[in-house]
């Protein structure tokens, strides 16, 4: 065994290294490159996905919180139509009881009224009586004698009708 | 631990094994074969036996065995990197194998462009070829880039590289390109042409090999400076090597890491810039364009005869 000369070419040499250098970039390629390549991009496949899912999902979500949304103004939007309706109501109600019970005062003073109004005419010719009764004893006694009970009556009438009542209603005017 | 986590130790350990070995059938092989050493002396490779073949004898010597030893070497790590791959990392050798892929093909990409993205695993095992074997001086052996042979023949499969680039806008644009700027300087085209596989062989040859001179004639100077100083001490005094000690390995840090990687690294960066640089893509879409049109062309024309 020698060793050969520090620079020597062999092109046989070099035909070897060339195809070795081709072996080895055939190794890296298929042992190396293609699976850590493969690898890579399914990993990013997979993160593409969840992402897409991530997207969708999200816009499930919004979408849903949109429906929701929209949901939740109605309601409120109906909640208060039947607040306004129902305060709209007791309005009603209110005016037709405050009505209803003002009609019934109303009758109240008026029968009270009328009431009282027949009692002072009532009254009125009680006193008218009396008067007239006063009077006569009165005149009999002033008299002193005997006038026809009828005269007097119709005297005393007419004297009374000219008199003005103070208590009340216009005077009469006969 | 279950027979599939069994299995898959095994496994890796096979493999861990399978990688090492050849780096030990080197070193065995070396011890076997290297002769008993005669003072300083600067040789190639070893010749183990010849192999005869037309034109010239093909020698299988250290240099050939080493390169395909660190060729299997760099097949079961492969095998080893890529041994449970899977889409949710676990391993920290798969970040490792992603790294060196991503690496390379941002390299080459930034380097040669989008069209040759392809070639990241040719650059990847140009770095790898060369760096392991200019590594294997680490280890004593004979490192085969310091072979002239082996680096001459990636010198060429890269010149065949960039003549193919160069030829595919065309035979006649290739020819053409010699006698540019001016007729005259054709010959040095010539010779410039050429030049590019012989220095990037010679450069990155001469850089190993100059690496392994140094290292000797810097040894034999050591121990001639050791026995210098203790050459008047008794026998088993004058032997102690003095300066051999960590100095030769400092020098070994740069001659053998630092160089080997380093020419490695520029062995890649040139074959990336001179194959891209031998393509000129705009030339190749124009040419590409106008063979289409001419075929559409022609087609059409056949149509209308036809009618």
């Amino acid at each position: 065994m020698q060793p050969s000369e520090i620079i020597s070419v062999n092109i046989w040499q070099i035909v070897v290294s060339l195809l070795n250098l081709l072996i080895i970039f055939f190794i890296l390629k298929k042992f190396l490159f293609k699976p850590v390549k493969k690898t890579i991009e399914s990993r990013q496949a997979k993160i593409d996905e969840d992402y897409a899912q991530a997207e969708s999902a999200r816009a499930d979500a919004q979408a849903e919180a949109e429906v929701l949304k929209a949901q939740l103004d109605g309601a409120r939007g109906k909640a208060d139509e039947i607040l306004n309706e129902a305060s709209a109501l007791a309005d009603a109600r209110k005016k037709q009881a405050e009505a209803e019970a003002r009609a019934e005062a109303d009758t109240i003073i008026r029968q009270a009224k009328a009431e009282a109004e027949l009692e002072k005419k009532k009254a009125q010719s009680e006193i008218k009586e009396q008067i007239v009764d006063v009077s006569l004893v009165l005149a009999e006694r002033l008299v002193e004698r005997e006038i026809n009970e009828k005269d007097h009556h119709s005297l005393i009438d007419s004297f009374i009708e000219n008199i003005p009542l103070g208590t009340g209603d216009e005077p009469n005017e006969k | 631990m279950s027979r599939a986590d069994l299995k898959f130790k095994v496994i890796d350990i096979l493999l861990v094994i399978l990688m090492i070995l050849p780096l030990v059938t080197a070193i065995v092989l070396t011890i076997l074969i290297s002769p008993p050493s005669q003072g300083v002396e600067i040789t190639g490779a070893l010749i183990l036996f010849e192999i005869p073949m037309p034109l010239q004898n093909l020698p299988i010597t250290e240099a050939q065995i080493n390169s395909w030893l660190v060729m299997l070497s760099i097949f079961f790590l492969c095998l080893y990197m890529t041994h449970g791959i899977k889409d949710r990392p676990t391993l920290k050798r798969q970040h490792f194998a992603e790294w060196i892929v991503e690496k390379c093909e941002g390299m080459v990409g930034e380097n040669m462009g989008e069209y040759f993205k392809g070639f990241a695993p040719f650059i990847a095992s140009i770095i790898a070829l060369s760096a392991f074997s200019s590594l294997l001086s680490l280890l004593g052996l004979f490192p085969p880039t310091s072979d002239l042979n082996v680096v001459a023949g990636w010198a060429i499969l890269v010149f065949i590289l960039i003549t193919y680039y160069k030829m595919k806008c065309g035979p006649l644009n290739y020819l053409k390109s010699f006698s540019e700027p001016v007729a005259f300087l054709t010959p040095l085209n010539v010779v410039s042409e050429v030049a590019t596989p012989v220095s990037m062989a010679f450069r990155h040859y001469g850089n190993v090999l100059s690496g392994t001179v140094i290292s000797v004639l810097l040894a034999t100077a050591l121990q001639g400076l050791s026995s210098l100083v203790l050459g008047w001490a008794p026998d088993f005094i004058a032997s102690i090597p003095l300066f051999q000690v960590g100095i030769p390995g400092v020098l070994s840090l740069y001659f053998d890491i630092f160089s080997g990687c380093l020419q490695a690294y520029i062995f890649a960066m040139l074959t990336m810039l001179y194959v891209s640089g031998a393509f000129n893509i705009d030339l190749y879409e124009k040419r590409r364009a106008k063979r289409k049109l001419k075929k559409q062309q022609k087609a059409e024309k056949i149509i209308s005869e036809e009618k």
